[in-house]
């Protein structure tokens, strides 16, 4: 079974599961040159590389978000949907749910890299939208007022 | 016994519940419709739905409030931190209605609550105060004219701002000019009132605050300091108690925390509460605003003294007896530090809201973990991002900086971005080791750029692990 770990910046992780053996108490996961030993212990899971020295894990659902160390990722199993890597740099991507609270430019006008663009504010805090390269605005999605979900193009610039 | 809604959610709501339960209370929970399952009401003797979703609905929402206390026959609110916490208008529509506010008094409030007022409080006190405006600056021309005056840098800050939201500094008169309006955009939003001061910025400072409790009949105690310096945004993200920059200078310690009462005593204060003061290096301190409610912080005193705050404030607010008898009753016992667990990207530090996927702890000894968390609890952008507070006690302030690393190690929160490996990375780090810090610490330190982002496929092999064996 191949597993697809995507991070924000949609770069992906492939993790192949070769191998499942399961025995009384243990169940071990065969990955391509390592063996993890996964074993239930009052409710709670746990995991070792040499059956020695145990660690918990979380135990959580397929096919949701996971985390590791700065990152999350989003999870596929068994394949990659399409579609999912449009945008470019000058792509104005919402990174998280917000409200339009200031539009600071308007179609067709030239911005240069870094200008603030518009303020979005979520959980109460203001965040400046900035450019992300010099060109011209267009396809001027948003207005003040607005509620945005996570994903949603506010803007695009077409660089010059 | 009485009846106590608690108008509030959250870790806070669990903390207020427990209390009244311990106190043989009736401890009464709201839900919305927005957080049908709503953590804190495992803890609440009973249940009320509040109709709505937006805070304004709901948490902000006097009229429907006063509708539950009217339907539950509810005696008393505790209003927890942030929300109506702070809100005369609240306090007084309660008295009005025969409901006791656990809280302080609305006199108090209304000194407290403004910050311009209450500087004038201070001063009445002989409290020291940083230099700055004398009330509301109304418009940006004015405002740049007093900083001017004052000499940079300065703050602008939200007239009925707290908890760090509506504030800027500004190094220039063009920074005035730019930050105005949006700390105005911010403080209407976040408060509902977009009045503004300016005051004179204290360079290198400490945050350093006094927990106050005092009863009806006019004792005013202090229960010793916190120092909360490390902070992002303007808002705090770990806080200790005792200070370690005033160390042992038993001196400093009484002079901070008896000019704390002073100012109490002048309000007239009878609840829960902290006066903020802001220490600059050659250790003189001014007088910043005073909290007149329960801190998010307030676990790392209750670790040291032994004293429930939580539980004393509500005897407070009925007229009972509180736990100890005089100032020399409450002594510091070891060192506790708090970390808040925040529902955001650990090197950007902004918030990044979730689910829950998974959820696991393995504490070391002496380890309190005040939250609100389970398994596909989804961190929504309604809310404020601290989604649980850690709090290590011990002997020592290494001690307890040793359990804290542990407790870190052993808290793992999966399916979304939290700020635990820049906690482990402040922490663990030599200035604040050694307690050497200030309020500018996250950014002259940068401890989140020493956060680890190399992506390991070990560990992606364990979620691979862990989400196969959900499923078996």
């Amino acid at each position: 079974m191949r597993y697809y770990f995507v991070d924000q910046d949609r770069n992906d992780t492939v993790i192949d599961l070769n191998r499942v053996v399961k025995t009384e108490n243990i169940v071990s996961f065969q990955f391509k040159d390592r063996t993890l030993h996964t074993r239930k212990l009052a409710g709670k899971l746990f995991g070792s590389w040499d059956q020695v020295s145990w660690f918990k894990l979380t135990q959580i659902p397929a096919g949701e978000s996971v985390s590791s160390h700065a990152t999350t990722y989003k999870v596929y199993r068994g394949f990659k949907p399409s579609g999912l890597f449009a945008g470019g740099a000058g792509a104005l991507i919402t990174q998280m749910p917000g409200k339009v609270v200031k539009v600071m430019v308007s179609e067709g006008d030239k911005v240069e890299k870094g200008q603030t663009v518009l303020i979005l504010e979520a959980m109460k805090m203001e965040n400046e939208i900035k450019a992300g390269v010099s060109g011209v605005i267009k396809n001027f999605a948003v207005k003040v007022g607005q509620a945005l979900e996570s994903g949603v193009l506010m803007a695009e610039i077409e660089e010059e | 016994m009485k009846r106590v809604l608690i108008a509030n959610r959250g870790e806070i709501a669990i903390r207020v519940a427990k209390a009244l339960n311990e106190l043989g209370h009736v401890s009464v929970g709201i839900w919305t419709d927005n957080e049908p399952e709503a953590a804190h009401l495992e803890y609440c003797k009973e249940w009320v739905h509040l109709q709505g979703s937006s805070n304004r609905e709901t948490y902000l929402n006097v009229p429907k409030i006063l509708e539950l206390i009217k339907k539950y026959k509810i005696d008393a609110v505790h209003p927890g931190y942030g929300f109506l916490s702070e809100n005369a208008e609240f306090s007084r529509t309660l008295e009005k209605n025969g409901v006791t506010f656990i809280g302080p008094n609305t006199k108090a409030i209304e000194a407290m609550g403004d910050k311009a007022i209450s500087k004038q409080w201070a001063e009445k006190a002989g409290v020291p105060v940083v230099p700055g405006s004398t009330g509301e600056v109304p418009t940006v021309a004015e405002a740049i004219k007093l900083c001017n005056s004052i000499g940079y840098p300065v703050l602008l800050k939200a007239v009925a701002g707290g908890g760090g939201k509506g504030m800027r500094p500004c190094y220039s008169e063009a920074d005035v000019k730019i930050n105005f309006e949006a700390v105005q955009r911010e403080a209407l939003s976040s408060f509902g009132n977009a009045g503004l001061l300016v005051e004179k910025y204290v360079q290198n400072p400490h945050h350093i605050e006094v927990q106050i409790l005092a009863d009806k009949k006019g004792n005013v105690y202090h229960l010793f300091e916190r120092e909360c310096s490390i902070q992002r945004r303007h808002q705090k993200i770990i806080e200790e108690a005792p200070s370690p920059f005033i160390g042992n200078d038993e001196a400093l310690r009484k002079n901070i925390c008896e000019t704390a009462v002073k100012l109490a005593q002048a309000v007239g204060y009878d609840s829960a509460g902290t006066v903020e003061f802001i220490m600059g290096d050659d250790r003189k301190f001014y007088f910043l605003e005073m909290n007149t409610r329960i801190q998010v912080e307030h676990p790392i005193t209750e670790e040291i003294t032994g004293v429930d705050l939580v539980a004393n404030m509500i005897k407070s607010a009925f007229g009972d007896a509180l736990d100890f008898k005089s100032q020399s009753d409450i002594t510091i016992k070891g060192h506790a530090i708090e970390c808040r667990i925040c529902a955001e990207d650990p090197i950007s530090m902004l918030p990044a809201p979730g689910k829950i996927a998974g959820f696991e702890t393995t504490f070391p000894q002496g380890i309190r973990f005040d939250h609100c968390l389970y398994q596909n609890f989804e961190i929504t952008a309604d809310f404020d991002p601290m989604i649980g507070k850690l709090i290590a006690r011990g002997l020592t302030r290494e001690v307890a900086i040793r359990k804290t690393l542990n407790a870190l190690d052993g808290l793992l929160i999966d399916g979304l971005k939290t700020n635990i490996p820049l906690l482990k990375v402040i922490v663990a780090e030599e200035a604040f080791r050694g307690g050497h810090y200030t309020t500018h610490y996250i950014a002259s330190v940068k401890p989140q750029e020493k956060v680890s982002v190399t992506e390991s496929e070990v560990k992606l092999m364990e979620k691979v692990a862990s989400m196969e064996m959900g499923a078996l």
